[in-house]
């Protein structure tokens, strides 16, 4: 057994080796207050102890050490037989924020199936941006795991790279997972209006509530004018946060030819939408919104009123 | 043992409090000069301790380019304190604010992004966007010891700080204090010392009767602020309470600003809104006062008209950041977000500038009064700091304090005389024998609070709570310890009284009202500028007398201009016919 | 002046089985804030001896068998 100078982790390391998996596993908690840049052996040692309550353990402290300094063994902890491992494995490479580590788990990425393991390997590669993850990632968003399909997406939205756009709206308009066709959705404002425009607005008429309010939220967000009237009709959706979220990105697109939606939404029962609908009604600031600013002036929800107030200083400043 | 029994630790920098701001600043200390000593001292452990233990989950005062300007930022808190705040220090919080939130994203610490990685900002007051939410800020405090770690930086937990040291010029020269376990004094000799000891958040009592059942982290009892005082520090505006909305009973945070751009909101019992101010200030805080009082009241959190999948992730959030126990409270009374609103309250008194304004005094170098001593966090008088803030300024105190370290070149001497009378006092409960359990004493000073010094402050009520605190620290000859966990809640008693007294003059020695709630005077009920336009002062004088002044407001960088009525403008009345 | 002696139902509850204190383990105790979990002197795994508690979790999450629970104080209920 290696011989440490440092006392504390002398002891721990002789702990590690007790034939008592009890002990071992508490010596692993011990691990965590070790100064010592060597503590982080001992914790891949026990990363690779016999007894899966000692590796869990190894792995729940893992993120309190730096990732780099155990790096090859989190990735071999990715495959461990053991869920929990795996989960705090994939946690913690999600923390690297060294694109030095990108090439271990591209490789790792390569020689993996397990759709839990793949989801954490893409995970752990999204803040990275590496540019060599853009194939692995483009193949994966047709796996049948929809948690993969869901990292896959999120490493392609955060290289905001032209080239990924069509494969992103495919899986925005017709994955069969609502979760996935929402992050796609979001991942498109990376582009111009005219190249995702129109597939957003196609996205207004997703069956999932939250998938049109993303669409919604990227067509205000991008400006884009051709969508007026798709967001008009969303603002009459059955779903008052589609509404909500279509009354914000009209005030965001400007124009007199909103107002009258918009009118109709600062009368809805859902207090949540009048003050969308205010705050759109504000941001046009044309003479057409002043009598619905008006009435607003008088809500009986004060964060009505507020905007209303707010709505109506900026008629007066445009006019 | 006696005072030269003790052995005499010496490092360059000491960080009192391991929670959120003190392991920034003896990091940033550490980053300044490897060779520093730097030490973190914790009456707690370091791991799990502060106000952010569980984690934070959320941003509240993130200033982002392209969503808000340091300007912006520094003109609203200006408008929610009713003017009364240094500038300065505003500003060097607001042009740090993004540069710390990029090197805690560094660090790991989680904050939430668009499917494209860029912040994913909130909007929730109604001039800037500030909200940066943080659902998985769970890990916060595993990262900070991380970092503590590889910065090898010396720490030792469960040592509470009693006194501070001076030397003969006045300068700091370090602390004494007591193991929380053995009851062991402990000496350190520093050049220069950080404050990170959090609110004083255990000077009133919940409603629940409860003594621990506080709002702030009941480790968080004002050591503080009773030690700054002691050595001769000025407090600032210490009349300005710290009185948060909660969900009654359980005494913890509501969490607006997590539910908020949810489109949850604080409601009245008809479930409507009713808040007309716009930001966390004492103004919304009389608000609140009101409608809980009022015919309408009490008032409720509304989640009840949301969506299950949003239901979904604001109960992940909340169950699982900063005070997850919240779920098991509702279990236990069977409250389901989805068919219920939540009852709420408002929080026992405190001082704390995460929230309000009052505070240790300190300008926009961490600097407090006293030459080498410095303060960061929810005990230092920068106002809305929240938990970015309290980084903030742990980085900009590591700073100061290791530039002031280094060009003092020898060891502070100590002060034989005062150790040995500090001695004294911190192992005299343990000698008392039938005397007064340390928590029937903090229970009665602290009803005391509750009875006298809450909000609508009137005077002659707090002229009779003041002196009826006064005979509770005449009791103190017979406070007893049996053992030395007792004693570190008697030490801690003696900073709550020393805390109410401090809350009892500075409330008096205003005499006007001012931040809504936070300093409600019912017979001086107006905003008097021409008098009060002012921080006010509370110190030791040189007779040992606690004594006030005042202290102008500096100039301000940015003018409030025309936006200086904005939230004025903005607060509505329902109309009496609507 | 005389003293009494009251009972107060605690809300930390340990599960004794579960419990490894007696192969070493200090987490719950180590991470407590207000310190008031310590050992049982005469059963060897961790108990809470003191009534003041935040019911803020630390004890719970930490702990490396689950053998720890913390209900919301009585008072609060």
């Amino acid at each position: 057994m290696k011989q440490y100078d440092d006392p504390e982790l002398q002891e721990i390391a002789e702990k590690l080796a007790d034939p008592d998996p009890g002990i071992r596993r508490v010596a692993v908690l011990a691990l965590v207050d070790s100064g010592e840049p060597e503590a982080a052996e001992l914790l891949i040692q026990a990363l690779k102890d016999e007894d899966p309550a000692v590796r869990q353990e190894a792995a729940k402290v893992v993120d309190e050490f730096d990732a780099e300094d155990i790096a090859d063994s989190l990735l071999a902890a990715l495959s461990d037989g053991d869920e929990v491992v795996r989960n705090a494995a994939a946690h913690a490479l999600a923390d690297l924020k060294d694109p030095s580590v990108a090439p271990p788990l591209l490789a790792a990425l390569e020689r993996s199936d397990d759709p839990f393991v793949v989801a954490g390997i893409l995970r752990a590669l999204k803040p990275l941006r590496v540019a060599a993850a853009q194939t692995p990632a483009l193949h994966r968003l047709s796996d049948d795991d929809a948690r993969v399909r869901r990292e896959a997406v999120g490493v392609l939205g955060w290289l905001k790279a032209v080239e990924n756009l069509p494969a992103l709206i495919d899986r925005a308009r017709s994955d069969a997972d609502p979760e996935v066709r929402r992050a796609a959705a979001g991942a498109l404002v990376y582009a111009s209006a005219e190249r995702v425009g129109p597939p957003l607005v196609a996205i207004l008429d997703d069956p999932h509530w939250q998938v049109r309010c993303e669409a919604a939220l990227g067509i205000g967000k991008l400006d884009y004018q051709a969508g007026l009237e798709a967001l008009i009709a969303a603002s009459r959706d059955g779903t008052w946060q589609v509404r909500e979220k279509a009354a914000e990105a009209l005030g965001k697109l400007g124009g007199v030819a909103a107002v009258p939606a918009l009118g109709e939404c600062a009368r809805d029962a859902m207090s949540n939408l009048r003050k969308a609908a205010i705050g759109a009604l504000g941001t046009i600031a044309e003479p057409e919104c002043r009598p619905y600013i008006e009435r607003a002036l008088d809500d009986p929800d004060p964060d009505v009123r507020k905007l209303a107030r707010w709505a109506q200083s900026q008629l007066d400043n445009a006019a | 043992m006696n005072a030269s029994d003790i052995p005499v630790i010496d490092v360059d920098v000491l960080v009192i409090g391991g929670g959120t701001a003190g392991p920034m600043a003896a990091v940033t200390a550490k980053e300044q000069d490897p060779n520093l000593k730097v030490m973190l001292l914790e009456k707690a452990n370091v791991k799990r301790s502060g106000a952010i233990s569980m984690g934070m989950d959320g941003l509240n005062n993130a200033i982002v380019p392209g969503h808000s300007t340091p300007e912006q930022y520094v003109k609203e808190i200006t408008i929610a304190n009713d003017g009364i705040v240094h500038q300065p220090a505003l500003m060097a919080y607001a042009q740090r604010s993004f540069p710390m939130i990029e090197k805690l994203d560094s660090w790991g610490v989680h904050f939430q992004k668009d499917e494209t990685g860029d912040y994913d900002m909130k909007k929730v007051h109604h001039l800037g966007t500030y909200v940066l939410p943080m659902p998985e800020g769970h890990n916060v405090k595993k990262i900070l010891y991380r970092r503590l770690r590889r910065h090898r930086v010396q720490i030792e937990n469960r040592y509470q700080a009693t006194r501070l040291l001076k030397d003969g010029d006045g300068r700091i020269a370090g602390m004494i204090g007591v193991n929380t376990r053995t009851a062991e004094p402990i000496i350190i000799r520093a050049k220069a010392v950080i404050m990170a000891t959090g609110a004083a958040g255990r000077i009133g009592l919940p409603t629940s009767g409860y003594l621990f059942g506080t709002y702030e982290n009941p480790s968080n009892n004002g050591d503080g602020h009773a030690m700054a005082y002691h050595v001769g520090a000025d407090l600032a505006n210490l009349e300005c309470f710290q009185i948060n909305p909660l969900l009654k009973d359980y005494n913890g945070p509501a969490c607006a600003y997590v539910t908020g751009p949810l489109g949850g909101f604080t409601a009245n019992s008809q479930g409507e809104r009713f808040i007309e101010c716009d930001y966390w200030s004492g103004q919304m805080m009389l608000e609140f006062f009101k409608e809980l009082e009022g015919g309408n009241g009490p008032v409720f959190l509304k989640l009840d008209h949301l969506a299950e999948e949003t239901i979904q992730e604001i109960e992940t959030v909340l169950h699982t950041n900063e005070r997850p126990s919240r779920g098991r409270f509702h279990d236990g009374r069977e409250t389901d977000y989805r068919q219920h609103m939540v009852e709420m309250h408002i929080s026992e008194v405190g001082f704390c500038s995460g929230h309000s304004a009052s505070g240790v005094w300190v300008d926009e170098t961490g600097a407090t009064t006293v030459p080498g001593l410095y303060g960061a966090g929810d005990m230092a008088s920068v106002a809305h700091s929240y938990m970015l803030g309290a980084f903030v300024y742990g980085q900009i105190c590591g700073e100061s304090a290791a530039a002031f370290a280094k060009e003092r070149s020898e060891m502070p001497a100590l002060d034989e005389a005062f150790i040995a009378a500090e001695l004294e006092r911190i192992q005299a409960p343990l000698k008392v024998t039938d005397g007064i359990p340390p928590a029937q004493m903090e229970y009665k000073v602290r009803r005391l609070v509750n009875d006298y010094l809450q909000p609508p402050k009137v005077t002659k009520k707090m002229e009779i709570g003041l002196q009826r605190i006064l005979a509770v620290r005449e009791d103190l000859p017979r406070l007893q310890a049996t053992d030395p966990h007792e004693l570190l809640r008697a030490m801690e008693v003696q900073s709550i009284i020393d805390c109410a007294e401090m809350a009892a003059r500075a409330s008096l020695y205003r005499t006007e009202s001012r931040w809504g709630l936070y300093h409600y005077r019912v017979d001086c009920p107006e905003q008097n500028d021409s008098e009060w336009f002012c921080h006010t002062r509370l110190y030791k004088d040189d007779n040992g007398n606690m004594a006030h002044g005042k202290r102008p407001v500096a100039p301000y960088l940015v003018e409030l201009g025309e936006e200086k009525d904005a939230y004025q403008k903005l607060r509505v009345q329902k109309a009496a016919n609507a | 002046m005389p003293t009494a002696t009251q009972r107060t139902s605690v809300p930390v509850i340990i599960d004794e089985d579960k419990c490894i204190a007696d192969k070493g383990c200090t987490v719950c105790i180590d991470v407590c804030p207000l310190d008031v979990l310590w050992i049982n002197p005469d059963t060897g795994k961790a108990h809470m001896r003191y009534d003041e508690c935040w019911y803020c979790m630390p004890c719970e999450a930490d702990c490396p068998t689950d053998a720890v629970k913390v209900e919301i104080p009585y008072l609060l209920r």
